[in-house]
């Protein structure tokens, strides 16, 4: 899903356009826009359209149209009479529908685009909308962010021979692929165990470790004179020190599994300073070691990573992305935007619609025979519904009004998110702990979700949510967005599931990794090669995607790093 | 929908059916118009990809594994290397804090032993400790983070085999609250 593109005209519209010139300056007039955006043709301000032929003094049908050429008024049932019937030479098949501002031909009987009187409408509802406020768009100092174009890249025979030559564990003709490698538990650590394996095989991550960008010997947190002061004992672990001392044990071709012992010490040392991080949630120690590698290495010329550049650090240069969060006046229309960075995205499990059943239930729906997609489709938990669920439009609680700066008031809202920027790798954390502090219980949500291999996030994106709240008109010309960039590269790729299994006080974390397009299930030291279906079935509790297509941006600076 | 077979229906009643009828019409058209353009401009092309995943997930197998998907067997199976491991891993590693050897199985709980931090900990120095640390002494000598407990009932996990039941599970604030730990 990219830009709407106009599919090619009908003859009748054709010919309406070379007809009357300029096309449609008529209906620019016309255009009146309602407080939430919704373009309507009118001419006079409170004019109440009505179908002339039609007998009935009131309305009896919803859908009128007012013909380009004479701006007669009828409904569906007149339409093709008045175009048969008309006098002039030409034009009268073409219609507007007064209410919905679309072309309507009457000779096709079909709804008709033309990308100038989307245009039209696009600048109506843009000029009849407040002024956004001064949140709206990112810095000025967003520097312009041009990439260097793609260019597919395939070895010769000769640099293909030599690839193959070269290292053992790298060639195809390995057993297994490289970085492949078990870790043994250290006593209840299938949580950290889980999510390391997730990260060794991360291709940003992985590059940058094997890329030697931060070497555990010449780390200036790990030198000896820090090592021997006494206060600096807890601040001497380095986590990414540690990460790379991890990268160079998986990727060593040992197959034996590893010990992450001193991963564990460092990160305890760091955890016990933040009271929050003390739980053993595979997602929570995702987050903890992210924020401690920021804080490791940070570049401190980058402080704040509130823009989402990802510049200050590895961890937020894979996985800091931008959210933009739309809130609605429902009164007058007025939207106030933030945007927020984010390391993941946390998503509800729709138990509505498994509830009745359990996990039991994806059994039964395919033996009862409900292959179609109809069937199957409707009862489904699917990782597209929850993203479809997280990017919607809702409404927020009368309790919780939101004070417009244009009524100056509190009114009610809408609020909407979507994705500003889409990070390198996007991690799905699906919520499956459910805890209760009226109730003082938690639970775990059992229910199954279907997640794709190939994940397209178009949909989701803040221009693709946008142009659907001003309904899909077609712009003519895009405009010049640093982010728009993503337009092309918003198609992902999963390598990495989390799964959970078992009840919330007592459950096993295990890692699906998809390398060299087979699947590996990394159960703690025990690795085995698995078919799909197997990690089809498995209870996805964090889901790791990363982009199918990276861009390489430009570098201003003479010595490119 | 339509006029019921009440022949008796006010006029009332009679326009409020046809103002709902009316904006039921007008709501269908809204959501048909909306789809028709989706369609027309191509920004439904991920729709095929979707129905796609959709059968293909709904055409797997279920070999009888629910739970942990693949079968929890794999314990004493040969692994992708050939490799056949111990459920207990043999492996020995030495302790950061103490300098000891301990089994790669049991270094967790031997860490927070050592480290001072789990809930058996006694308040014994160690060599790392910063003197300066104090306690929250909730009417014990031990600290009270401890962060294996997934189980309110506190079992010994030192004694547990590795691999049976693991640090899986979210601990809640709830049941674990109060992990305020006084460190400078």
């Amino acid at each position: 899903m990219s830009t709407p593109s106009a599919p090619p005209p009908c003859p009748h519209l054709t010919a309406y356009r070379l007809a009357s010139r300029p096309p449609l300056r008529c209906l620019r007039c016309c255009l009146r826009v309602r407080p939430l955006g919704r373009p309507e043709i009118r001419r006079e301000p409170r004019e109440l359209p009505q179908c002339s032929p039609c007998s009935f003094p009131s309305r009896s049908s919803s859908r009128l149209y007012a013909c380009l050429s004479c701006a007669a008024v009828f409904c569906p049932t007149h339409a093709a009479s008045h175009a048969s019937a008309s006098t002039s030479t030409s034009g009268h098949q073409i219609a507007v529908d007064v209410d919905r501002a679309e072309l309507f031909c009457a000779a096709c009987e079909d709804q008709v685009y033309d990308p100038d009187f989307d245009h039209a409408v696009v600048l109506a509802q843009s000029s009849s909308l407040p002024l956004p406020s001064a949140s709206a768009s990112p810095s000025p100092a967003l520097r312009k962010r041009r990439r260097v174009d793609y260019r597919a890249w395939a070895p010769d025979p000769a640099e293909f021979a030599l690839m193959s030559s070269a290292d053992p564990t790298t060639s195809a003709s390995a057993a297994a692929p490289a970085g492949l490698r078990g870790l043994n538990n250290l006593g209840n650590t299938c949580f950290m165990n889980s999510v390391l394996q997730a990260l060794l095989h991360a291709p940003p991550l992985r590059n940058y470790f094997l890329g030697d960008r931060h070497n555990r010997f010449i780390c200036p947190r790990r030198t000896p004179m820090r090592r021997r002061s006494a206060d600096a004992d807890d601040k001497a672990a380095c986590l990414a020190c540690d990460l790379d001392e991890i990268y160079s044990a998986a990727f060593s071709g040992e197959r034996t599994p590893y010990s992450p012992a001193k991963f564990l010490y460092s990160w305890w040392q760091h955890a016990s300073n933040l009271a929050s991080y003390e739980q053993q949630d595979a997602h929570e120690f995702f987050i903890s070691i992210l924020d401690h590698i920021h804080e490791n290495i940070k570049d401190d010329q980058h402080k704040s990573h509130a823009q989402g550049h990802g510049d200050c650090c590895i961890a937020h240069r894979v996985f800091s992305g931008i959210l933009r969060s739309d809130v609605t006046c429902t009164h007058c229309g007025f939207t106030s935007t933030t945007f927020e960075p984010c390391m993941d995205i946390s998503l509800d499990l729709d138990a509505g619609y498994n509830s009745s059943f359990g996990v039991a239930n994806p059994k039964l729906y395919v033996r009862n025979g409900e292959r179609s997609s109809g069937g199957t489709n409707a009862k489904l938990s699917t990782l597209m519904r929850c993203l479809e669920r997280f990017t919607r439009a809702e409404r927020l609680d009368a309790e919780q009004k939101f004070f417009c700066e244009r009524c100056k008031e509190r009114q009610e809202s809408l609020k909407q998110m979507s994705i500003r920027r889409l990070p390198l790798v996007s991690c799905f954390h699906i919520k499956r702990f459910e805890h209760s502090s009226v109730k003082k219980m938690s639970r775990k949500v059992d229910h199954c979700l279907q997640f794709p291999f190939s994940l397209d996030m178009a949909p989701y994106l803040s221009s693709s949510i946008l142009r659907s709240r001003f309904g899909n008109r077609i712009f003519p010309s895009e405009a010049s967005d640093p982010d728009s960039v993503f337009e092309f590269s918003s198609e992902f790729e999963i390598f990495a599931v989390i799964t959970h299994s078992g009840k919330l006080e007592g459950g096993h974390y295990v890692t699906y990794l998809r390398l060299n397009n087979h699947w590996y299930k990394c159960d703690d030291a025990w690795v085995t090669r698995v078919e799909e279906h197997i990690v089809r079935t498995s209870q996805a509790y964090m889901l790791f995607y990363v982009q199918k297509t990276l861009y390489y941006k430009t570098c201003e600076r003479a010595t490119a790093v | 929908m339509s006029s019921s077979n009440d022949a008796a229906v006010s006029p009332r009643s009679q326009f409020a059916l046809a103002c709902f009828e009316e904006l039921l019409e007008s709501a269908v058209a809204d959501v048909a118009s909306e789809c028709h353009r989706i369609a027309r401009l191509g920004l439904d092309r991920g729709v095929d990809a979707e129905e796609e995943e959709l059968c293909a997930w709904a055409a797997r197998d279920h070999p009888g594994a629910v739970d942990g998907g693949g079968g929890g067997g794999n314990k004493g199976a040969v692994d992708v290397f050939g490799q056949v491991l111990p459920a207990v891993a043999a492996d020995v590693v030495e302790c950061m804090n103490c300098g000891r050897p301990v089994a790669a199985g049991r270094f967790a709980p031997h860490l927070e032993k050592c480290m001072g931090k789990g809930r058996k900990a006694r308040t014994k120095t160690t060599r790392s400790s910063t003197a300066g640390r104090t306690r929250n002494n909730n009417g014990s000598a031990a600290s009270s983070y401890s962060p294996y407990s997934t189980n309110p009932a506190g079992a010994d996990r030192a004694s547990l085999p590795n691999g049976i039941t693991d640090g899986g599970g979210s601990c809640t604030g709830e049941e674990h609250s109060n992990h305020v730990l006084q460190e400078p």
